[in-house]
């Protein structure tokens, strides 16, 4: 026994345990939510449930099961069930049973003892809406143009419809946005103009003519769009919901008909694709607990894009001069201290420290200084995508000092005087051996900044994320970027789908989802991160004497 | 007893007076030169010259401030930042020790070539080239023309020519040695300081940089550090002896290992120390 301790092995089950603890909740949790959130994608079967209640009343019930759960009977003591003696819990559904325009509640528990009959029709459908959450229940009739039509046309007048929609998109979001982005423009050149005391008549005239024309593309669109939509709303869908009552749902509301109960193990591979694409490239709807990510995944990437391209050069060139220039003393030591110590800052208060420096200060002043037109309403002075990527960059700058610091004292002595023996300056040194030599280094400094980055809410929701953008930072409208804009951010998803939301249930796949894309992106970067420092060692390892 | 190189005994008619070189014949002129590593001292009151064309080597024990003495002649103890010196090294009579010396532009006349090889992560090409690109020459022809001189005279050509464009990493320590030595002539110095350069190699690398180093006083004035006294006697011209900072004999090759005018000198040859 005492040998046993002596040779070691107790440390080394420890570790072993240690290192198995870690990596069984970490795969736990990756388990957890990929599993949680991949299912959001697959199409669920609808269930329809005859029930009696305890008062002896008759009812069907259509939704898709969510969950099940087991209850305390004596939770129940109002309703009166018949129990086998002893049984102390009972079984409860919970189901999703949509049509809100029938009932307000999308979800509602059944209780298993109640349900006398359970059947999966295949008739029944699932019906995807633009507004009103799903409807279930089944088709009636289809009406063309107030004609009834077999039930064959359904898809061809469905295409026709998202067509139409489609282009409605477009031209709301495209066109009818490009004028009114110029009225404004034309707005605040006026403002200007009156600021600076030259609005003269002939700039005036110039102008109105300008709005005029605007304002006559505009009301050619709005006809466009007028008659689209009447185009878009000529057919209707007849359904019958559980209640039995009849209801009509017009096609322009309908995005997806899906025979649910119907669907063979390739359909429902084709819709979990379908379903996982749309979350990925469509926008949100129904404040955000319906609908795709895109403009979240898009904020995100061009949040921490931004932020790369400022915290880059900033880091390694202070890692730099910290490392080749810098004097060794005390102050240089400090300085290091401090950047290190700058790492384990909350992130909330580089948040505070943003709105109050970048916001309101910088922000202020860059208003006062070049919008003054658009005043009192802010244009840098409020949060927006380019402070966020600022503060984030300020977060991140004490990892890619670090990691570039690192990667400068790594490199032997005899590259730098094997470089300077053969009449290089230290600069020329610098710049055609040691950063070369550092680059993996630096690289695997902005990766890490990147990741810790992608992965942060809290001071964004002080210096410019909101829960609903309406535009993208990103646009057809010169000068394309927008950098004041506010942007909509995948960590802030997150949390709002998930507690701000007014539909709790129905958005809970929804945060296992965009946690699961959420860590998806960062693994990935990771990853990268990974390969390029084996990469790295692969490369120099001859220069590790 | 230490062999000498036939080659010096033959050129015994050809023997300098070290005492009194003339101007032309002189490569470096060090004079009352000290040295000092804060409180230390490194370097006492140290005054040779160092003759044009010629082989010379530093020896003694380990410490005694050969290196030191080698990495002034390029000012490479600027990069420490606790050594102060003063006296003169002049080359072309002027001291490189002047305030308005440029550095670099000595360092481009005072080749170095380092104990360990040392070859940069770059291509074998690249490494050679590395000096001229440095000072502004980025004509393909020129380069290519450069490399494949320096490469034939540090004698790797023949062994590299068809992976030139391979990372010099790959070459084996001999090799990189050599090559490391092409990469410091291919910017035509006048002056090559080899600090030790085969400690760490193998025996038959060891024998190949010494024939390249014979080859290489008909082009450039070498001098060699180190602690090898048989290499020494097979491949210099002159050798210095130092100890404990002091320079105490300086002779031709010859001379200092046959008949040494010192007993210090004659106690380390014949091994009693070091």
């Amino acid at each position: 026994m005492n040998n046993w301790f002596k040779s070691g092995s107790p440390w080394v089950w420890m570790s072993a345990a240690g290192v198995t603890l870690s990596l069984i909740s970490v795969l736990g949790l990756l388990w957890l939510i990929a599993s949680r959130g991949l299912s959001y994608f697959w199409p669920s079967e609808i269930h329809q449930f005859e029930l009696v209640d305890e008062f002896g009343k008759a009812s069907t019930v259509i939704g898709e099961v969510y969950d099940r759960e087991r209850i305390p009977v004596k939770q129940l003591n109002k309703v009166k069930l018949d129990l086998k003696p002893g049984q102390e819990t009972i079984e409860r559904l919970l189901v999703k049973t949509g049509n809100r325009e029938l009932v307000s509640l999308d979800f509602r528990w059944l209780l298993v003892p109640q349900v006398v009959k359970h059947s999966q029709p295949e008739e029944l459908v699932v019906i995807e809406r633009r507004s009103n959450g799903n409807f279930y229940g089944y088709i009636e009739e289809v009406v063309l143009d107030g004609k009834v039509v077999s039930l064959e046309q359904l898809d061809t007048l469905l295409t026709r419809v998202n067509d139409f929609q489609e282009e409605i998109r477009e031209l709301q979001k495209v066109d009818i946005g490009a004028i009114n982005y110029q009225l404004e423009r034309l707005r605040l050149k006026i403002r200007k103009h009156q600021l600076d005391g030259t609005y003269t008549a002939d700039v005036e005239q110039d102008i109105a003519s300008q709005t005029l024309a605007l304002n006559a593309e505009y009301a050619e669109l709005e006809k466009n769009l007028m008659a689209l939509r009447d185009k878009v709303a000529r057919d209707k869908l007849v359904l019958r919901a559980m209640g039995g009552e009849k209801v009509e749902i017009n096609f322009e509301t309908i995005l997806n008909v899906t025979y649910s109960n119907k669907l063979s193990f390739i359909d429902k591979i084709g819709t979990f694709f379908k379903h996982l694409l749309g979350f990925l490239f469509d926008d949100p709807r129904e404040a955000n607990t319906e609908g795709g990510v895109f403009p979240a995944i898009f904020g995100t990437v061009l949040m921490v894009l931004l932020m790369t391209v400022i915290v880059a050069p900033l880091g390694v060139v202070a890692a730099i001069y910290l490392h080749e220039y810098a004097g060794k003393n005390a102050l240089t030591k400090f300085i290091r201290i401090a950047v290190i110590n700058l790492a384990g800052v909350p992130s909330i208060v580089y948040g505070v420290f943003g709105l109050g420096f970048f916001v309101y200060m910088v922000g202020g002043s860059l208003d006062q200084l070049f919008y003054p037109e658009t005043l009192p309403s802010p244009t840098f002075g409020t949060p927006g995508v380019l402070w966020s990527a600022l503060t984030l960059a300020i977060l991140t700058l004490p990892v890619v000092i670090v990691s570039t610091e690192e990667g400068l004292a790594r490199i032997p002595a005899s590259m730098r005087h094997g470089s300077l023996a053969l009449g290089a300056t230290k600069a020329e040194t610098l710049w055609r051996i040691i950063i070369p030599i550092a680059s993996p280094a630096i690289m695997t400094g902005i990766i890490l900044a990147i990741a810790r980055a992608a992965g942060e809410v809290a001071p964004l929701m002080l210096v410019g994320v909101v829960k609903m953008a309406p535009t993208l930072p990103l646009d057809g409208n010169f000068p394309f970027l927008h950098l004041d804009r506010k942007f909509m951010h995948l960590g802030f998803h997150i949390y709002d789908v998930g507690f701000q939301s007014p539909n709790v249930e129905a958005a809970r796949p929804l945060v296992y989802a965009t946690a699961l894309l959420l860590v998806t992106i960062i693994v990935s970067l990771n990853m990268t991160a990974v390969s390029i420092r084996n990469r790295l060692r692969e490369k120099y390892r001859a220069l590790e004497h | 007893m230490i062999s000498v190189n036939p080659d010096l005994i033959s050129n015994e008619q050809d023997k300098l007076d070290l005492n009194n070189l003339s101007d032309e014949q002189k490569a470096l002129d060090i004079k009352n030169l000290n040295l000092y590593y804060g409180e230390k001292q490194a370097l006492q009151n140290i005054s040779m010259a160092i003759p044009k064309g010629q082989v010379t080597a530093f020896i003694g024990p380990s410490g005694c401030g050969k290196s030191t003495l080698l990495r002034c002649i390029n000012r490479m103890n600027d990069l420490v930042d606790i050594c102060r010196i003063d006296g003169e090294i002049n080359l072309h009579g002027e001291n490189i020790y002047n305030k308005h010396v440029d550095v670099a532009m000595l360092r481009r006349k005072v080749g170095m070539v380092f104990q360990r090889p040392n070859p940069f992560p770059k291509t074998i090409y690249e490494n050679v080239v590395y000096g001229l690109r440095i000072m502004g020459e980025n004509n393909r022809r020129v380069l290519d023309e450069a490399c494949e001189r320096s490469l034939r005279s540090a004698a790797l050509w023949n062994e590299v020519k068809d992976r030139l464009h391979d990372s010099a990493l790959g070459l084996s320590g001999g090799q990189q040695q050599r090559l490391v030595i092409a990469r410091a002539i291919a910017i035509q110095p006048e002056v090559l300081l080899l600090d030790e350069p085969t400690s760490a190699l193998d025996p038959i690398s060891t024998l190949t940089i010494e024939e390249l180093i014979n080859d290489l006083k008909k082009q450039f004035t070498v001098v060699i550090v180190t602690h090898n006294m048989q290499q020494a006697a097979r491949v210099s011209d002159q050798t210095a002896f130092m100890y404990m900072g002091d320079l105490i004999e300086y002779s031709d090759t010859n001379t200092l290992f046959t008949t040494p005018s010192k007993k210090k000198t004659e106690d380390y040859i014949t091994g009693r120390y070091g």
